[in-house]
């Protein structure tokens, strides 16, 4: 059994992609709060609204412990909202939220790994229950008032009596049902209880444990799902009728009891709006889309309707939708806000508002009586000039866009686009590229004279050189997303380890390739714990002792340097120490050469090695010995490098070198034997025959290369591999003088076959187990006569040198 | 839905009493794969050797695109090679991560049903390298035939 119904698949990957962003998004903003050390009214809305698009989107997919989650964190901050109360332990509200943020966002990685037991989230419910009541009740958080627990905050709580009986006389009792197999029943009563809990004065219903009782789903299939309210000042019983007949999923109701407060209104009377929205063509499943802006005008509307109305469950409706319009029918204090939120929905192509239900002429009249008479208005407002008022703006609003009736969303610029699509059109402009070099040195035009095919082939050349550009640009990202992440797990640490430190950006619009982002969060991650454990001091006054500013600082910087991207993580705490490195590396069995013949720098590398840690203590956040060697693969499997630079007493920083983007390299290919070999361009400095006279040889016979008064060892590369080489004499084959990281080497191959751009493709996993990438292999590529080229990486090869 | 999910599972057939299994011979020796790895069978082609790796891993194929790494059956048993001829194939097998190998075999027979009951046990003999890449043993009719591992053709 999946956790989704099968029709939700779809909208899973929308689904995560929305509640992560929305989840960082909280973060940043309880970051920013955090520091300010108070909630803005605006931020306390921005919180609101996340929670209330993750329970609202949780739930529409099933997920109720997340939903329910986050419905009491948007409760709590309901009660923050309306009530304004003096919080007194504020950093145990941020502990709650931090904490609710962070059990979400495992959550939503499980539902990605395809988990399908969902958690049990009810203990951290229960703390920021408590602590709402806390709030609600105006105390501190040391007096946890009983009773309340239920934090459903500003309904009015039904007595615990029989129904009708405490309310008998105006109450009006209906039985409801639900569709068969609608599937969680009880759940869809308490939709409907929300619903119309703001037009009802007095609300109980049966059976009354719907929200934390799942059985209680049986029950209402068996016998109906029987509500008994009296309508609240201004609605009347019908319009509440109508509003339960409206939701979802109820399949029919039965009136038992009809109140005396019964006088028939025009439903949605005279302020309601109706908007008939589009959606973009061809965006698929319209009648969910239509849902999600539902959803989001929900709480912005005092009343609403919309047609189709069975939007949630019959796909058929999206037909309707797509050739008439989603038409939204609603009545708000602010339908301006409400218009905005439909217009910023996504994929809403363009709509059309509708004054009233009348034509505008009749609006701007009843502009006119709202603003000379405030009549008691079918809404449930209890603030009625506001009404009139708001009302008149509305009409303005309404009246300025009758002008330009059907607006289409044009303002939109930025658009989200499937990865995997991008990766396509990656791939697609690789084969365009090797195509290209198919055609263009064709072995049939060998020798043939063609002028204008070469000045065509040039042009095609150049434009997909562009379109390679263009391709590349669109997945570039700024690296400020990965590092703001950072700020959470700084965060987090201060508190737990009690130090202070200030987490600096430098260069965070810094762009890489989407793919190479992906990959960096973790290693990123582990270098940032490393700082902020072992870098930094561990009390304020080793710092001031060593004559530091008491407030640690770890930087984060990245820049561009030819083709590569450099990162840098950097803390001014306490350095590394070489002997204590080399002593412990000793012990581990890890030198490869007398202690005395090692170079600070390779020192410090050494921390990268598998199972090095410095730290004698394993804490919670490093020091397990696995941290570094971690960052070194997974940068490596990006094509990267890693290294470390430290001065004792002064900080250490962490050096990642990574490409720019991980597809297409220009190349230089080289023969040796029947193998064919690319090497990068950017690490060629130049190419040549050598002359006897240049070859030096050292004691251990090592063959050097003298150019311009500078030796460079060679490498043959049939030696390196174990080829069979076309040539084995210096002075026929071919001398390439290559550089990586400030070291040179000459490479020494048959022959050069010729320039030429290679989409690389990356190892397969078989070959992934033996070490091709130490080998000095970044991957492979196809060459334009279908033959396989292996791209090499220079650093590597020089670093075994 | 999910009434779609289940017209869509039925309408799948399987066989359930038997496995279609592909035959090739390696010298006398006939050893069988389940066809479900089985992407396609090509001849054998200009390999590219990757230095650096063990042995039984010839080196790469071109795949329409794709670069797929080639075994020699022969080397992974540890029988001795022998020159590729026209009757020598590449079986392109493909696993569940979508990671796909090339084997080559010396030459294809056919793809056969074999009902389940003829599918026996391995001795438990441990000795022969050989047999540690296989998983059942087959016995049609008058044939012995080695149903091959794939799994652990590529694994250590």
């Amino acid at each position: 059994m999946a956790r989704f119904e099968a029709g939700m698949e779809a909208m899973v990957d929308m689904y995560i992609f929305e509640t992560t962003s929305l989840l960082e998004q909280l973060d940043q903003i309880l970051m920013k709060t955090e520091n300010d050390s108070s909630f803005g009214e605006e931020e306390i809305n921005e919180i609101f609204r996340i929670m209330h698009t993750i329970k609202g989107s949780s739930a529409m997919m099933g997920l109720e412990n997340m939903s329910r989650l986050a419905h009491i964190i948007e409760d709590m901050f309901f009660i923050i909202r309306e009530e304004n109360p003096v919080i007194q332990s504020i950093d145990y509200l941020y502990d709650l939220i931090f904490t609710a943020s962070d059990l979400l966002k495992a959550e939503i990685e499980l539902v990605q790994d395809g988990v399908e037991e969902p958690t049990d989230f009810s203990e951290h419910c229960m703390k920021i229950n408590e602590f709402s009541d806390a709030l609600k009740n105006g105390g501190g958080f040391s007096v946890p008032e009983t009773g309340s627990t239920e934090s459903e905050a500003p309904e009015p709580e039904p007595a615990p009596s029989g129904i009708g009986e405490a309310i008998n006389g105006r109450a009006t009792t209906i039985k409801v049902f639900f569709d068969d197999d609608c599937r969680m029943e009880n759940l869809r009563a308490l939709l409907v209880v929300n619903k119309i809990a703001e037009d009802c004065l007095k609300l109980e219903y049966i059976p009354d444990d719907i929200e934390n009782n799942p059985e209680s789903a049986r029950e209402i299939i068996e016998n109906g799902f029987t509500i008994s309210f009296i309508p609240a000042g201004d609605t009347n019983a019908d319009s509440v009728i109508s509003s339960i007949a409206e939701t979802s999923n109820v399949k029919s109701y039965e009136i038992l009891e009809t109140g005396a407060n019964n006088i028939p209104l025009p439903a949605a009377g005279q302020n309601a709006v109706t908007v008939r929205t589009f959606f973009e063509d061809d965006c698929k499943m319209e009648n969910l889309r239509a849902l999600l802006v539902i959803s989001n005008i929900q709480d912005a509307c005092d009343s609403l309707s919309y047609e189709p109305a069975d939007i949630e469950n019959n796909s058929e409706s999206s037909k309707f939708i797509i050739e008439n319009g989603f038409i939204i029918r609603f009545t708000s204090s602010s339908p301006k806000e409400v218009i905005r939120i439909i217009e910023s929905a996504p994929n809403v192509k363009s709509y059309e508002v509708y004054n009233m239900e009348n034509t505008s002429a009749e609006a701007l009249e009843t502009k006119a009586a709202a603003k000379s008479a405030p009549e008691p208005s079918v809404n449930a407002m209890n603030n009625l000039p506001a009404v009139a008022d708001n009302s008149q703006k509305a009409v303005e609003q309404l009246s300025n866009m009758l002008g330009n009736n059907t607006k289409a969303g044009s303002k939109q610029s930025l658009i989200s686009v499937n990865l995997h699509k991008l990766d396509t059109l990656l791939d697609l402009v690789g084969e365009i590229v090797i195509t290209e070099a198919m055609v263009t040195s064709n072995p049939d035009l060998k020798g043939l004279r063609l002028d204008n095919f070469q000045k065509a082939a040039r042009q095609l050349r150049k434009l997909n050189s562009e379109l390679q550009d263009t391709v590349m640009s669109i997945r570039m990202v700024p690296l400020s997303g990965a590092f703001n992440k950072m700020t959470r797990i700084v965060r987090d640490m201060k508190v737990k380890l009690n130090k202070d430190v200030d987490l600096v950006f430098e260069g965070e619009e810094t762009e890489v390739d989407k793919s190479i982002i992906d990959q960096l969060n973790d290693p990123l991650m582990h270098m940032v714990r490393n700082s902020m454990d072992h870098g930094i001091e561990d009390t304020a006054d080793e710092r001031i002792a060593a004559g530091k500013n008491p407030k640690g600082r770890v930087t984060l910087s990245a820049y561009n340097s030819s083709g590569e991207v450099i990162i840098v993580v950097a803390d001014d705490g306490k350095g590394i120490n070489p002997e204590k490195v080399l002593e412990k590396a000793e012990r581990n069995g890890l030198l490869s050469k007398a202690p005395s013949e090692y170079s600070d720098k390779e020192i410090f590398n050494m921390i990268m090695l598998p199972g090095f840690s410095t730290n004698d203590e394993v804490t919670e956040f490093s020091g397990r010995g696995v941290g570094m060697d971690v960052v070194r693969k997974n940068i490596e499997k990006i094509g990267g490098t890693v290294s470390v630079d430290s001065k004792f007493g002064e900080g250490t920083s962490f050096i990642i070198k990574i490409p720019l983007s991980l597809s297409i390299v220009d190349g230089m290919e080289v023969s040796v034997g029947a193998s064919i070999f690319t090497i990068p361009i950017n690490s060629i400095r130049e190419s040549f025959k050598i002359k006897p006279s240049q070859l030096v040889k050292d004691t251990s016979g090592r063959e050097m290369i003298m150019i311009r008064g500078e030796c460079y060892p060679l490498i043959r590369l049939y030696d390196l591999y174990e080829l069979t080489p076309g040539t084995d004499n210096l002075f026929e084959g071919i001398v390439i003088l290559v550089e990586s990281e400030g070291r040179c080497a000459c490479i020494f191959a048959d022959e050069l076959i010729g320039e030429q751009q290679v989409v690389v493709k990356p190892f397969a996993a078989l070959l992934n187990n033996y070490n091709v990438k130490q080998n000095g292999m970044a991957g492979c590529s196809i060459l334009g006569d279908g033959s396989i080229t292996i791209i090499l990486d220079i650093s590597n090869i020089i670093t075994d040198f | 839905m999910s009434e779609e999910i289940m017209a869509l599972e039925t309408s799948k057939t399987y066989v359930t009493d038997g496995v279609e299994v592909l035959f090739f011979n390696i010298g006398e020796i006939i050893y069988g794969i389940e066809i479900k790895y089985i992407n396609e069978i090509i001849g054998i082609e200009q390999i590219t050797i990757v230095p650096k790796i063990p042995d039984y891993i010839k080196g790469v194929i071109n795949i329409r695109g794709k670069v797929v790494p080639v075994i020699s059956i022969r080397r992974r048993f540890g029988i001795e090679e022998i020159p590729y001829d026209d009757r020598t194939c590449i079986i392109v097998l493909e696993y569940e991560n979508g990671t796909q190998v090339g084997i080559i075999v010396d030459r294809v027979q056919e793809v056969v049903v074999v009902n389940k009951k003829e599918i026996s046990k391995t001795p438990d003999y441990k000795n022969v390298n050989a047999n540690r890449y296989i998983k059942n043993i087959i016995e049609n009719g008058s044939e012995i035939k080695l149903l091959l591992d794939c799994d652990k053709l590529i694994q250590d």
